[in-house]
């Protein structure tokens, strides 16, 4: 079969679909839509989380007026918020390096190769910055509650602390969970892709990732310690531990 | 044209203009009607969000293209890739082709369904007469790699129109 016929056959199957055509208002409304896209979901959720950990700093705020005057819970406020504004820093730069790797304008091998280098680099340390939202969402939202239940902080006894640490780590695996699993197949999508593309490309882009990997160790470090203070901040919170002078 | 396309609505009077090629697309990577439908709004959208980064070095087809088809790559939603043909709608046009016509080209695109994804858009881009060189700008490898990709997949071609005749 000759590259003439293949090509006549092409121009032929136009017809043969019968494939309708939009008008100008309808694609219009098309692109006023939302997208399904798996990129779109990442970018949601990166953008959902920013907007959480604002709110979060909003609420410390407020605490911190509700319980002027008690040091140690100020304490944790400002703690609270000294930490959250680097983590949402952090969020932001980690959302304009997504919003880089997602443009579809790039050519196909860089499209796949930076979104394959953002999802197995730094969406890990995405899914430890939304976690930590997690912790301080509830601390900021839990003394809220109890000014305006009780007008103090209603010192938790052991077992209320065991059931409501165990309902935020169960939250934080799951999300953990639930986002690896899809990133993984969608890793694997782009794999496949980028060995298709040429043989030689996924050999570049995992050495380039694994450099990557290793430069960025030290933020997946800190976000844990971030994780960590913000249990131990719960733990001042909740058992009215004094680490400063009340 | 990007100084030229303020809005909506002229950005959207731009893409009925070039319409086809993202048909010719959907064409390719979807399965049946309603997906054809979706890819082709999921396509539009990621046009328009992209556009801002546009920049008039390539031409403008090539950008809707590359685009286009990275979408089309990328979209994990729908595992299944085939081409229904028993759905391929038997419409006034098609009545008057030869039917031996109508055959091959069904058979040509069973057999472009059954290509990965890449190669897809390789032998797309091909039957679009692109050069190499412009498939080479879109797809982000070199010309001598297009070439060879490409006899490689005519030969995949032929040989499963052959089986499927």
């Amino acid at each position: 079969m000759n590259d003439k016929k293949l090509k006549d056959m092409w121009n032929k199957a136009e017809t043969l679909m019968g494939a309708s055509d939009y008008e100008s208002p309808a694609i219009e409304q098309f692109i006023s839509g939302r997208s399904n896209d798996t990129t779109q979901k990442i970018k949601n959720m990166i953008i959902f989380d920013l907007v959480l950990k604002a709110l979060a700093v909003c609420a410390l705020a407020v605490d911190f007026v509700f319980y002027f005057g008690t040091a140690n819970i100020m304490a944790v406020t400002v703690a609270g918020v000294a930490i959250l504004l680097p983590l949402i820093f952090m969020q932001y730069k980690l959302l304009n390096r997504f919003l880089e790797a997602a443009d579809n304008g790039q050519t196909t091998r860089d499209k796949l190769a930076s979104m394959l280098t953002y999802l197995k680099t730094k969406f890990f340390t995405t899914l430890l910055s939304v976690s930590g939202t997690y912790l301080f969402g509830f601390i900021a939202g839990s003394l809220v509650y109890f000014y305006t239940t009780y007008g103090y902080v209603r010192p938790l006894d052991g077992v209320d602390f065991v059931v409501f640490l165990t309902f935020i780590l169960i939250g934080i695996v799951l999300n953990f969970v639930v986002n690896q699993g899809q990133v993984k197949y969608h890793i694997k999508h782009l794999e496949t892709c980028l060995k298709d593309l040429n043989d030689k490309n996924l050999e570049l882009v995992t050495e380039n990732i694994e450099l990557q990997r290793k430069s960025d160790r030290s933020n997946k470090i800190l976000l844990a310690l971030v994780l960590v203070l913000g249990i131990l901040l719960l733990v001042i919170v909740f058992k009215n531990i004094g680490f400063i002078v009340k | 044209m990007k100084n030229q396309i303020a809005n909506k609505t002229e950005f959207s009077e731009l893409i009925e203009k070039h319409q086809a090629i993202i048909h010719k697309i959907t064409l390719v990577y979807a399965n049946g009607q309603t997906d054809r439908e979706d890819l082709f709004q999921e396509i539009c959208l990621q046009l328009w969000r992209s556009f801002p980064n546009f920049r008039n070095e390539a031409k403008f087809s090539t950008w809707m293209y590359r685009v286009a088809l990275n979408t089309a790559i990328s979209d994990i939603r729908k595992k299944k890739t085939d081409i229904h043909f028993e759905q391929l709608r038997d419409n006034d046009r098609m009545e008057t082709e030869p039917s031996d016509e109508k055959e091959q080209v069904k058979l040509l695109y069973r057999a472009i369904s059954k290509l990965n994804r890449i190669d897809k858009a390789l032998i797309l881009l091909w039957l679009e007469e692109k050069s190499y060189e412009e498939i080479a700008s879109i797809l982000g490898i070199s010309k001598t790699n297009v070439g060879v990709k490409l006899v490689r997949i005519k030969q995949k071609l032929e040989e499963m129109i052959f089986k499927l005749q």
